[in-house]
């Protein structure tokens, strides 16, 4: 064929695609990143105006095909066409194209470094150490065809880039699209430096089932939106959101950007694509340098635990009691102790690195030996953790009167959940509300609405320090105990102390917590006050208890009293559970109070 | 009830705040170097570069400020990739030279392409010599791995 009959081939295939379908391919929008608007109609989600070439493009799907084609058609703006290899594939292999002859020596580049092989979704553990983190985070590896391992294949991140803003205004920013959203690329040995390392978090990794026409294409797809910016926004258009246009524009009929309108939580973004049929074909575990210490001392005898701690508080390596056969694993342990401690700035450099050389030294005379114990954990899958959103069923009393109650979660999990595949011992709770009716009164209120509860229980021993701490803001419908008023107060309560370990599944924790409370019926319309509590949590899998006592000493009577809180779940299945609750308030004056209820918990 | 609003809008701001993902402002967010047009983390990549001529990681430095390819990809030739390798892995190449297994040793001898087993038992032998004292660089550690292969 010349190159004139492929012309006008070409134009003839423009018309039939965009006049035999009233709707533009799917492939087409999900390469051009278009969503349905909001009056109907497309819009495109990606904000650098270089993305979209037609002037309309952004909003017209049709426009923008136009002048994808005539730009490869002319075929001499050489920025641009390198700027846009996977439409260039597209349009080719739709015939709507004739090849052109430009070397796009950057993008060749970037593929010469990648050598893609295969492409991997990445799912980073929560992080309760620091905000940005709670919910955990995803981004994509382009594995690598390089000898070696996939140490060397590369990571590509989305991300908000930020000015190192803290607090408030970060937060405003974030949630206002305050900032702008871009790719990072760098080599997966940086990255799993960051998170298993450095934030000790656990990696999970789902290599997707890419054919190699799939792969070329996300690659060049990467290219494409690698140039460009979006205002990012915290709950919708986050890190998690825009890997999933990226796997659409691979793969149109995923549609995996449509499951996520209104929130995208990172874990569920992962589930999504482990659930997309024929997309993942398998399921790797990266633990954590924490989890992988962790794990060794579970698996140690009384005696290397004892030479571990001597290693590691007492300088001394010598292991003299031990046989040679048990060394090694006290040695590497160490070894990763004492990294695990210059990350926390728990040593300075220069004796971190006598320590390093020192156990590193001993190890290595020990030459033939080989570790016995394993390293790696094997995890506890977060694809398999319940479901984000929670709704409750259930029946109660309080002070004598019977009511029934619903409550709704849209996030994330509450300490006596199950808490299988989430990190043990922490706790989000994100706009739960609780509607009552009281059937004596006959009432129906809002009881609750937790805007905010973040709690971390996490243990100290001789190795770990962690601090456990919590923070709550809340309204609450309250009862004043000696009129007998109702209203509402809002409530901030933070709090901060300690817990540790009774054998694998109970902790004991105690904790001091400083309360803020507003109200209108509230005797004085305020109060402040201090709470000194103690706690047990029992975490077995099939059996969640919290019982707690705390005594609150307030700037108003109202606020002080003592409040015991007891809390109990048992997880049926994944997603449904029985939980009873038990609270009783010793106030100062007036009457105390009690309330029971028991409740069907589901989550989806 | 003006409180109670300030008392939301503080809330949504501290939630907000939990579920931001910024780019990471530590280590090497150099993927930006590898799109045109973008200025993002560029002064930290002067930065690095700075640092860079005055000698290169020691050890522990992974851990701290993370030595970086300023192209934030994995490039050039074997000697080039061996380097940045180790500039960013020195303390577990050092735990796998050791005790001759690891990631590490599989990755390196990829790089180099020589036999996996062959080069971990060489590692493990010549730990001593790689890695002398605590004040090594990455510079001597991978010219001391060069040296090693072709021995």
């Amino acid at each position: 064929m010349n190159k004139q009959a492929l012309f006008v081939f070409a134009l003839g295939g423009l018309y039939a695609f965009s006049s035999a379908a009233a709707e533009p391919e799917a492939a087409w929008l999900a390469l051009g990143h278009y969503r349905p608007g909001l009056l109907g109609g497309y819009e495109g989600s990606i904000d650098s105006p270089g993305f979209y070439l037609a002037a309309n493009g952004r909003t017209d799907p049709e426009a923008e095909l136009k002048a994808s084609i005539e730009l490869f058609a002319e075929g001499t703006d050489k920025e641009k066409i390198c700027l846009f290899p996977a439409r260039y594939k597209y349009l080719l292999n739709k015939g709507l194209i004739e090849p052109v002859n430009i070397e796009c020596e950057e993008f060749a580049g970037f593929k010469e470094d990648l050598q893609p092989a295969g492409v991997t979704l990445l799912f980073t553990d929560a992080y309760m150490n620091s905000p940005s983190s709670l919910f955990g985070h995803t981004l994509l590896r382009i594995d690598t065809a390089r000898k070696g391992t996939q140490m060397i294949a590369h990571g590509a991140n989305y991300g908000a880039y930020t000015d190192g803003e803290n607090g408030v205004l970060y937060a405003v920013y974030g949630l206002t699209g305050g900032y702008y959203g871009g790719w990072t690329v760098k080599p997966y040995y940086n990255i799993i430096n960051t998170y298993n390392n450095i934030e000790n978090r656990d990696i999970w990794e789902l290599n997707l089932d890419f054919s190699a026409e799939e792969l070329d294409m996300f690659v060049a797809h990467l290219w494409e939106i690698g140039h460009t910016q979006t205002r990012y926004y915290f709950f919708t258009k986050n890190c998690s959101y825009m890997l999933m246009e990226a796997l659409d524009a691979v793969r149109p009929e995923l549609r995996l950007a449509d499951k996520f309108p209104l929130q995208t939580i990172p874990l569920d973004t992962f589930k999504a694509v482990y659930r997309a049929p024929g997309l993942v074909k398998g399921v790797n575990y990266r633990p954590s340098r924490q989890a992988k210490i962790v794990h060794r001392l579970q698996q140690m005898n009384r005696g290397q635990k004892k030479a571990l701690l001597a290693a590691v508080q007492e300088n001394d390596y010598t292991l003299a009691e031990l046989p040679e056969g048990e060394k090694a694993d006290v040695l590497e342990t160490a070894y990763q102790y004492v990294q695990y401690q210059l990350v926390k700035k728990d040593l300075p450099l220069p004796e971190y690195r006598r320590r390093s050389f020192a156990l590193l030294t001993a190890r290595n005379r020990l030459a033939d030996a080989k570790a016995k114990i394993s390293e790696n954990p094997e995890g506890r899958s977060p694809l398999e953790a319940h479901e984000a959103m929670r709704a409750t069923v259930g029946v109660g009393s309080r002070n004598g009167e019977s009511f029934q109650e619903i409550s709704y979660r849209p996030a994330y999990h509450s300490l006596t959940d199950n808490n299988y595949g989430l990190l043990p011992g922490a706790e989000i709770n994100f706009l739960n509300f609780k509607i009552r009716h009281y059937d004596e009164s006959k009432k129906t209120v809002l009881s609750r609405f937790d805007l905010l509860g973040i709690r971390s229980l996490s243990p100290v021993d001789s190795l770990f320090a962690p601090v456990s701490f919590a923070i709550s803001l809340n309204v609450a419908r309250e009862l004043n105990p000696v009129n007998y008023k109702e209203g509402y107060a809002a409530n901030v309560k933070v709090g901060g102390g300690g817990t540790v370990a009774l054998g694998r599944s109970m902790y004991a924790y105690v904790a001091g917590n400083a309360y803020a409370s507003y109200g209108g019926f509230l005797p004085h319309g305020q109060y402040l006050g201090f709470g000194a509590a103690a706690g047990l949590f029992v975490d077995f899998s099939r059996f969640k208890l919290l019982a707690e006592a705390e005594k609150v000493f307030a700037t108003t009577w109202y606020g002080n009293k003592i409040k015991y809180r007891l809390e109990a779940n048992i997880p049926l299945t994944t997603n449904v559970g029985l939980a009873a609750e038990y609270a009783y308030d010793d106030n100062s004056k007036g009457r105390d109070e009690e309330e029971f209820v028991s409740s069907l918990r589901f989550y989806f | 009830m003006k409180k109670f609003y300030l008392l939301s809008a503080a809330a949504a701001l501290v939630l907000a705040a939990s579920s931001a993902q910024a780019v990471d402002s530590t280590g090497c967010g150099l993927g930006s170097m590898a799109w045109r047009g973008q200025s993002g983390p560029v002064p930290q990549v002067l930065a690095v570069t700075t640092n860079g001529m005055t000698g290169s990681q020691t050890f522990g430095i992974t851990f701290g400020t993370s030595g970086c390819d300023p192209n934030g990809r994995v490039t050039g030739g074997t000697q080039r990739m061996v380097f940045h390798f180790i500039e960013n892995n020195m303390e577990q190449y050092a735990l796998d030279a050791a005790r001759g297994e690891g990631e590490t040793l599989d990755t390196l001898a990829g790089m180099l392409n020589v036999d996996k087993a062959d080069f971990a038992a060489k590692s493990q032998e010549n730990f001593a010599s790689i890695f002398p004292d605590g004040n090594v660089d990455a510079i001597y550690v991978t010219q001391q791995i060069f040296a090693m292969v072709k021995a």
